[in-house]
């Protein structure tokens, strides 16, 4: 079982690393959108400074639903989906290895990038460190929920804002916990409350979400 | 008892049974309307804080309520029908979306109406508004996807697995009062220790939700009716409903 | 290993790892997620500077002075054991009186003075008519308190 977790994984990365142009482009997205911001608004640092949380998140929460997609819908079409569901391992042991290789690909590179937006958007230095954080404990659960979105659209043709409409609302907590999170670290009050409440967010989303998208895949998948 | 849910669950049974029962639902929940409505603007004493304004919580309280109540409803049918494979189930559960969806946009609407004199503001992002907001949200992606799945089996589950995903979502609703300690008031009736409702306001109240009630219960029987109508086009007890006309 | 212990293992992990969720979920609540700043920590000097922040607390008794021919108040603003002086210009919702619970949001002056640019009120969740009120003030003053039905 565990094997099987590792080599699915491995396959993921490794199919992912060689479109190296196709695994850019969520990075360069969520760099590109919030850097619109400041050229919308007029970029004084105090407005900046307020803005960043909720657009860092915001942008962060888009990239990762844009590259949702990747998560089964290639497996889908080429037939190795229905060569997964057929092996004898459980299908959530193999779904979590696949989240996990999606979070590897596009949730841990949006964390590393972050601080460097952080400053872009005159976030002090001190509220860094919980920018990054928030997005470290968040971005798991995007990634982990947004599978339960792919696997139930994945049979549905151009599912892009289908997709959006199912998923997004299901982000709205982390969105609320991680930009509240970074906004009150730059007032200088403990933040541990929010983290916690993320952590939260993920234990649970960690132990559901795998499930419910094996579920969806038997569901929709199944041909 | 299988054989017996067989029975009741088939839509032809269904179709013959719900047409005897949706009057009555809908004249009881006119009938129990009106009167709560006339106890509500009439009878019940004005409130010694907000005057009379109060009064919209006859229409706004039942309407938030609803939205949660048709919600679960939705998500428990439709886990019978993922669970046990009963069609009358995934029928009840599409059939109560829109309906549910227009009890929230009631909820979210007159609750702005309420905010704009009382609290200052049409709207404000606390965690309860912001809560009845997302389960707008989850209606409209149940809505969305049931209605892009083509097979109508396939359908039914999907989207039957994402109303349970987006329970979970309920529970935080109705706590996030106490979660969240902001500008929307702690729950009045619902809560444990002391009543904080006079009782002249409390009737109107428990009046106007048991009316809201029936009234979906007989909304959703129409639906339901239709849609089992339409997915049985196909059959033979359709077809000889037809002949009959 | 077979399928039923492997599935075993599958449930306990789940179970664990839902338990997980609810400890941290516990321990958030024990700390505070803050929606405003009281007047006490205003006073301590825990609320930012420069910055819009919410002030939550009860008009003090008396402390309301409007100014005539424009719609500039000014307030007072305490938790029972701090206040704070807020201002303000424009309509004021029905439910500010003194003694009642608001919410303003604005920034806080050198000289201590809080500039508001929004005040809402913060209504609490009983619903009697004025006399039932006033009854029950009278009551709470004898030393009794509640209703007598119970929902």
């Amino acid at each position: 079982m565990l094997k099987a977790f590792y080599y699915l994984l491995l396959r993921d990365m490794r199919l992912a690393l060689r479109s190296r142009h196709e695994l850019a482009n969520p990075l360069i997205f969520f760099v590109l959108v919030v850097s619109l911001f400041p050229l919308a608004v007029m970029p004084t640092p105090e407005r900046l400074q307020e803005m960043a949380p909720g657009v860092i998140w915001v942008a962060a929460l888009l990239s990762v639903l844009l590259s949702l997609d990747r998560l089964f819908k290639q497996d889908y079409e080429d037939g190795s989906l229905d060569q997964l569901m057929l092996s004898p391992n459980p299908l959530v042991v193999l779904v979590l290895a696949k989240v996990s290789a999606h979070w590897l690909l596009t949730g841990l590179p949006l964390v590393i990038i972050a601080p460097l937006l952080g400053v872009f958007m005159a976030l002090e230095t001190s509220s860094l460190s919980v920018l990054v954080w928030s997005l470290l404990l968040g971005t798991p659960v995007l990634s982990l929920v947004g599978a339960i979105g792919v696997s139930l659209t994945v049979a549905v043709n151009r599912g892009g804002v289908l997709l959006s409409l199912i998923v997004l609302p299901l982000y709205i907590p982390v969105l609320i916990f991680g930009a509240n999170a970074i906004d009150v670290a730059s007032d200088g009050m403990s933040v541990r409350g929010q983290l916690y409440f993320l952590g939260a967010m993920l234990a649970l989303a960690l132990s559901l979400a795998p499930l419910a998208t094996a579920v969806a895949l038997r569901i929709t998948a199944s041909r | 008892m299988w054989a017996w849910i067989q029975k009741f669950s088939s839509p032809k049974y269904f179709y013959g049974m719900s047409a005897k029962l949706i009057p009555w639902f809908a004249l009881s929940a006119l009938l129990i309307a009106l009167y709560g409505l006339y106890l509500g603007f009439f009878v019940a004493p004005p409130d010694y804080q907000q005057g009379e304004s109060y009064r919209i919580i006859f229409i706004h309280v039942p309407a938030a309520w609803m939205s949660m109540f048709v919600y679960v409803v939705m998500a428990v049918s439709a886990a019978i029908g993922l669970i046990w494979q009963i069609r009358l189930a995934d029928v009840i559960a599409a059939s109560s979306a829109p309906i549910g969806a227009s009890f929230t946009f009631i909820a979210l609407v007159t609750g702005s109406l309420w905010g704009k004199p009382m609290w200052g503001t049409y709207w404000v992002w606390d965690a309860r508004l912001t809560s009845e907001l997302i389960l707008l949200f989850l209606y409209f992606g149940y809505m969305a996807l049931q209605a892009s799945i083509e097979d109508q089996r396939m359908a039914d589950k999907a989207s039957g697995l994402l109303a349970i995903v987006g329970v979970v979502n309920i529970p935080i609703i109705h706590y996030s009062v106490e979660w969240w300690n902001t500008l929307h008031q702690g729950a009045t009736v619902t809560k444990f220790d002391k009543p904080s409702i006079h009782i002249d306001m409390l009737i109107p109240l428990l009046l106007m939700a048991l009316a809201f009630k029936l009234f979906y219960l007989a909304m959703v029987l129409v639906r339901a009716r239709n849609e089992a109508l339409y997915r049985d086009r196909n059959r033979r007890w359709v077809r000889e409903l037809v002949e009959k006309l | 290993m077979n399928k039923r212990s492997r599935r075993k293992m599958l449930v306990a992990m789940l179970v664990f790892g839902v338990g997980i969720a609810t400890v941290l979920a516990l321990t958030a609540f024990e700390e505070n997620l803050l929606y405003f700043y009281s007047p006490t920590q205003i006073h301590a000097g825990e609320a930012p500077q420069n910055r819009t922040f919410r002030v939550g607390g009860l008009v003090v008794d008396g402390s309301v002075r409007r100014e005539q021919g424009s719609l500039a108040v000014q307030f007072e603003l305490t938790d029972n054991a701090e206040v704070v002086p807020v201002t303000f210009t424009g309509i004021l919702p029905d439910l500010f009186r003194e003694g009642q619970g608001i919410v303003a949001m604005g920034q806080i002056d050198s000289n201590g003075l809080f500039v508001a640019d929004e005040v809402l009120a913060k209504h609490d969740e009983n619903y009697m008519p004025p006399e039932v009120a006033d009854a029950l003030d009278a009551a709470h003053e004898a030393g009794k308190t509640g209703m007598p039905t119970t929902y």
